[in-house]
């Protein structure tokens, strides 16, 4: 789960969630890009960010894709963020004795309420009302995290927050940083943003 | 596909372009039993005729209304083991669902799953297709439904509709007494009016059968003693 | 030992012991006397209780006006940025330099003590050691504990009678002289500035600056390395501290240097 890198954090907030990752692609020390995506829109509610081996990220994003997409032909509706994670689960199960070296994190709004779902690489789901995080560098997020996570937060203190917790998270990784992406998702819509981040 | 000497398709065109199969399965529908089903506001009713050919056999062994699923339920007309058969595929096909979404399916959903495997029996090899009719009953994020499916795999969702012997005269019957404000206990007494309407003999609480899907999206059969209540209500 | 015990730890003795040992047994007179580390009391799980520092990059070249040594500050366990604020170059006298890579303390200690070697020789001779002589003392300890899992990837640099020296010296016990080494994880980055503009007759503001990118370089590009740009410069009066600067202040500049140039 080393071998490219990857840091993933997403929060809840009032009627709002954050998801946000860093931007690195490498191949153990080397870096080979800055621009990698690791969080990807599900549809208009569901949003889901992939650490681990990247090109099972990849694989994976392309099986959501097309199972979300089969969904919404067959039943004409969106897969709400619960469901998303469901078939996420048991997609992973799927492949019990040779895994995807993925942890996902699932954020999305279920009815208008935030919704958090973190997973291993073989799909046994953890539910949380604060935050979830993923990749090599949760356990230097977690303290910023526990320390300064309120309930309720507006969408541009959340966007701020989990800013904060990830840049400084990446600042004690070598595997992660080289800037951010932050997805911020309310009933409104989505807000992207790209942070500055140390390049080192 | 079978490998036998008969693994052919046993349905197979008529120069006219007709699956005379699916006729013959039609007919075999036609002369089941009655089956009939009303969409209401708050639920759905489903309702059939259980007619048994001699007074000997115990009546409350035999059950035409099943449910699939905690708030979808189906009834047929037609051949009863046939009926077993989808009944199965059909809580098989729902339990699957709920086993990747981790969330009921949809009556859409199951009606598809079941019309698909109609129809694949009206093309596979070495099979015949299933002597019967379905309606489905169920209620999910969409509202009450009501479905009917046919041999041939097609299906159609209906406000009220009647399958097996005297279907042509309930739905005339149903199309008098249908509207759309219609709620969950009028439903019930349309039901077991249209099912007067063609009944054979004396129809009691004994030699029928009612199951309902209400608001609070479960479904239930009705025992013998409501139903009884219930007639009471229409006399 | 003591250290292991402290940890809760109940240290297993390396399967050789004292009497039986095949290699010849550390001559501590030689070393001086004092309480230099045993490698008989050498523990078969120490690897995973001495975390090591094994990502770094630097560097350092010859040039028409001396040495310059550059290095980065960044030290790490595993994955983890144990602190981005390492100072890799020892200064073992005025005039000698080493460079850190490899396990923090091996480095620090054995430099250490190498600084003291250089004085006491000093006091004997009356004269300062030569470089090649300095790195010669590191490197015949490094073969002395040789396979006992000492870590150290080091370039003994300075200025003697001779001139400009520069010295490779490792954990194997591999000594080497050149014009121009690199080491540490991120050492082929490294190279490849380096090679890339390197010229015997450069400027001293140009050898400085292409000391800094090519650290500069290593840090964007190796994981393992990061932090502070620091760069040295010796020449016949010793070493100079010239400059120290945040990669990230780097990274930032030098993009605008060139997105400047691309404008024009």
């Amino acid at each position: 789960m080393q071998y490219n890198g990857a840091a993933v954090i997403a929060m809840a907030g009032k009627d709002c969630i954050a998801i946000a990752s860093d931007r690195r692609y490498g191949l153990r020390n080397q870096t080979i890009g800055c621009e990698m995506q690791k969080t990807f829109q599900i549809n208009d509610t569901t949003f889901v960010g992939l650490t681990g081996l990247m090109s099972d990220a990849q694989t994976l994003e392309q099986k959501f894709r097309f199972r979300t997409n089969m969904y919404r032909l067959r039943e004409e509706r969106d897969m709400s963020p619960r469901v998303f994670s469901n078939m996420v689960s048991s997609l992973l199960y799927e492949k019990r004795f040779g895994p995807y070296f993925c942890e996902p994190v699932i954020a999305g709004l279920e009815n208008g309420k935030p919704y958090l779902c973190g997973m291993d690489l073989l799909g046994a789901q953890v539910y949380t009302d604060d935050f979830i995080l993923a990749g090599d560098c949760t356990e230097a997020m977690y303290g910023l995290c526990e320390s300064m996570y309120r309930p309720d937060l507006e969408p541009d203190e959340l966007f701020e927050l989990v800013s904060q917790c990830l840049l400084s998270g990446v600042d004690r990784d070598c595997l992660a940083g080289w800037g951010c992406t932050v997805h911020v998702l309310t009933p409104q819509g989505v807000t992207t943003r790209h942070l500055k981040g140390r390049m080192d | 596909m079978g490998d036998s000497a008969y693994s052919f398709s046993l349905t197979t065109f008529s120069p006219s372009g007709k699956l005379v199969q699916i006729e013959y399965a039609l007919n075999a529908v036609a002369s089941g039993s009655t089956s009939l089903g009303v969409k209401a506001k708050n639920g759905v009713v489903i309702a059939t005729e259980k007619k048994l050919p001699t007074c000997l056999i115990d009546e409350t062994s035999m059950q035409k209304v099943v449910m699939l699923t905690e708030n979808i339920a189906v009834v047929y007309s037609g051949m009863g083991p046939d009926f077993r058969v989808l009944c199965r595929k059909g809580r098989k096909a729902a339990q699957q669902y709920f086993r990747v979404y981790r969330e009921i399916i949809p009556v859409s959903m199951l009606t598809r799953e079941l019309a698909a495997v109609m129809q694949e029996f009206t093309q596979r090899g070495g099979v015949r297709p299933f002597g019967i009719s379905l309606l489905l009953a169920g209620f999910d994020h969409n509202g009450p439904q009501l479905y009917q499916i046919d041999p041939s795999g097609s299906y159609f969702a209906w406000k009220a509709s009647a399958i097996g012997k005297h279907m042509v005269n309930a739905k005339t019957f149903l199309e008098k007494r249908y509207n759309d404000e219609l709620e969950l206990e009028d439903a019930v007494h349309t039901a077991l009016l249209t099912l007067k309407e063609g009944f054979e003999g004396a129809m009691d609480h004994t030699n029928i059968e009612v199951g309902i899907v209400s608001a609070d999206k479960k479904f239930k059969v009705l025992t013998p003693a409501e139903i009884k209540d219930y007639l009471g209500e229409v006399e | 030992m003591l250290s292991l015990g402290a940890l809760d730890y109940s240290p297993r003795l390396a399967a050789r012991h004292r009497e039986e040992l095949d290699a010849p047994p550390v001559e501590h007179e030689l070393l001086g006397g004092i309480g230099l580390p045993d490698p008989t009391e050498r523990c078969d799980d120490a690897h995973d209780v001495v975390k090591m520092v094994h990502g770094t990059t630097t560097l350092a070249f010859k040039f028409q006006g001396g040495v310059i040594v550059a290095v980065d500050s960044r030290a790490s366990a595993g994955a983890y940025i144990a602190s981005q604020t390492v100072k890799k170059v020892i200064e073992i006298n005025p005039f000698l330099l080493g460079t850190m890579a490899g396990g923090a303390a091996d480095c620090s200690y054995w430099e250490r003590y190498l600084g003291m070697r250089c004085r006491m020789f000093e006091l004997d001779q009356k004269k300062r050691i030569s470089v090649a002589g300095a790195s010669k003392l590191l490197s015949n300890i490094t073969y002395q504990y040789k396979n006992y899992g000492l870590s150290m990837g080091t370039m003994i640099c300075g200025w003697d009678e001779t001139g400009p020296q520069i010295y490779y010296v490792d954990s194997d016990g591999q000594r080497l002289h050149g014009p121009l080494f690199s080491v540490g994880s991120g050492s082929t980055f490294a190279y490849g500035v380096l090679d890339t503009g390197y010229r015997y007759d450069m400027s001293f503001d140009e050898a400085c600056d292409l000391a800094r990118r090519a650290i500069f370089a290593a840090t964007y590009r190796d994981a393992y390395s990061g932090g502070t740009v620091r760069v040295y410069h010796i020449d016949v009066d010793g070493w100079h501290r010239i400059s120290e600067d945040d990669s990230m202040e780097l990274f930032f500049k030098y993009k605008a240097e060139k997105e400047a140039a691309l404008a024009k």
